[in-house]
């Protein structure tokens, strides 16, 4: 089995790669045979994530977002066909319901990769709010049932134990504490007062 | 605990603004505090100095709004928090102000006496923390929509201007109390000396003071905060602010 995330542009650094290793070996339970790093920035957006039905198109992958949280053992997400997550189950539907931060495959789906590559420029600029909705309406695909909802900021929810940040991936950097700072690798403010209080709040 | 909290980015300011607040607050008060700082320069000196990200969704003054949020630079419940600007210069004791009492739903602001269509003043801000939390959860949902809303709208104009407008809609939307701190208590300085003169006018009939700031400032006024885009505080070379400025 093969892990995969993505690195590339400037918000996401080598510490978001090492964080997301050190939560899947410590406290996913996940058991893999290699770590997938894909860096090249073909696109300077999300679109970039593409690249791996290209480059993956064996065995089973899974790949994750650099701005989660797995807090504990996950279940079972590897899966054979092409599927990623169904986000309308906590949020309202968008332009698509539809959310790539974990995705999983068996085998090869690079056409994928082929179809958004033969016209890339048209669907960059058709699909312009996020490689979403490229699936959404292009793409055959299954969805999860729930297994990873938006991150509480005020509590952790213990049903799942995975959760996505989104629109809070700065609370990944210094400076910010809660339920989650324990879970991150050598979180910088790891002794504060402030941690333990949220520590107790658990 | 009380924080004051900070930020410095850019090359407008020099560092040692940073420095020179919080010195001068320490010189002008009796009560403890944690100075912290959102920086993108190393030089600056806070007791706790955390990274301003030029790569985030947040910029410029808008990281202020951080500190609305009770998970950022380790506030604790119960603690008090202050937001302050580094462009002004403590001329006087400031336990009144900096001590200035604030309870849950709360925000304590500068009364200020000059013309403004806002009741808040993002020179300071002080509210119990994590009890206005919404105005950085609000926020974060959609950053780019904010920064540059009050911009396109003509409320300010300078792109990304407008945090305290956010601020002000924020709190009225969601009914916290703004309390103003006696206007008196705050001087207000400007590079063009037309300038000054008329506003030392409108304090003057204000107050009924005979000076706000000539080649000394009012003893009344507890700090002078230099307003508006470009205003600097060491391109002027004022007795006063020398004394006072360190």
């Amino acid at each position: 089995m093969r892990i995969i995330c993505c690195l590339f542009g400037d918000k996401f650094t080598q510490w978001h790669v090492d964080n997301l290793k050190h939560m899947i070996d410590t406290y996913s339970g996940l058991k893999y045979d290699s770590f997938e790093v894909i860096t090249e920035d073909l696109y300077g957006n999300w679109y970039n994530k593409f690249q791996m039905y290209d480059k993956f198109r064996d065995g089973e992958n899974l790949y994750f977002d650099l701005d989660m949280v797995i807090s504990g053992e996950l279940p079972n997400l590897i899966r054979k066909e092409f599927t990623l997550l169904d986000d309308t189950w906590w949020r309202e539907e968008a332009h698509t319901p539809l959310n790539s931060s974990i995705v999983s495959w068996t085998g090869d789906v690079s056409h994928i990769w082929d179809k958004f590559k033969a016209n890339d420029t048209y669907y960059l600029e058709k699909y312009n709010k996020g490689s979403d909705e490229f699936y959404y309406r292009e793409v055959e695909y299954q969805t999860y049932d729930p297994v990873c909802p938006k991150i509480n900021m005020n509590k952790l929810n213990t049903d799942y134990n995975v959760c996505t940040l989104g629109q809070m991936h700065h609370v990944m950097e210094k400076g910010w504490t809660g339920w989650w700072s324990q879970y991150f690798i050598s979180s910088q403010t790891l002794s504060s007062p402030a941690l333990s209080w949220w520590k107790q709040q658990l | 605990m009380l924080k004051i909290c900070t930020v410095y980015f850019g090359d407008l300011y020099t560092p040692d603004y940073v420095e020179k607040l919080f010195s001068s607050i320490r010189r002008n008060s009796s009560i403890r505090f944690q100075s912290v700082c959102i920086s993108d320069n190393p030089n600056v000196k806070a007791d706790l100095v955390l990274p301003y990200n030029h790569h985030s969704d947040v910029k410029k003054h808008w990281h202020k709004l951080k500190f609305f949020s009770p998970h950022f630079a380790d506030q604790y419940p119960g603690d008090d928090i202050i937001v302050m600007d580094i462009d002004q210069v403590i001329t006087n004791n400031i336990d009144d102000l900096i001590g200035y009492p604030v309870h849950d739903n709360e925000l304590v602001t500068y009364g200020i006496w000059w013309k403004s269509l806002l009741h808040t003043n993002g020179g300071f801000y002080k509210f119990k923390s994590g009890s206005l939390k919404f105005v950085w959860d609000d926020f974060i949902e959609n950053p780019e929509y904010w920064q540059n809303h009050y911009y396109i709208n003509g409320d300010v104009h300078f792109k990304y201007y407008g945090e305290q407008n956010y601020v002000n809609w924020k709190t009225e939307e969601y009914k916290a109390k703004i309390i103003k701190t006696p206007g008196k208590w705050i001087g207000r300085y400007h590079s063009d000396i037309r300038d000054n003169v008329e506003l030392n006018k409108i304090y003057c009939d204000k107050f009924d003071a005979e000076y706000m700031i000539l080649d000394e400032v009012n003893e009344n006024i507890k700090i002078v905060h230099f307003t508006g885009p470009g205003k600097t505080i060491h391109e002027h070379n004022a007795q006063w602010i020398e004394e006072h400025w360190k």
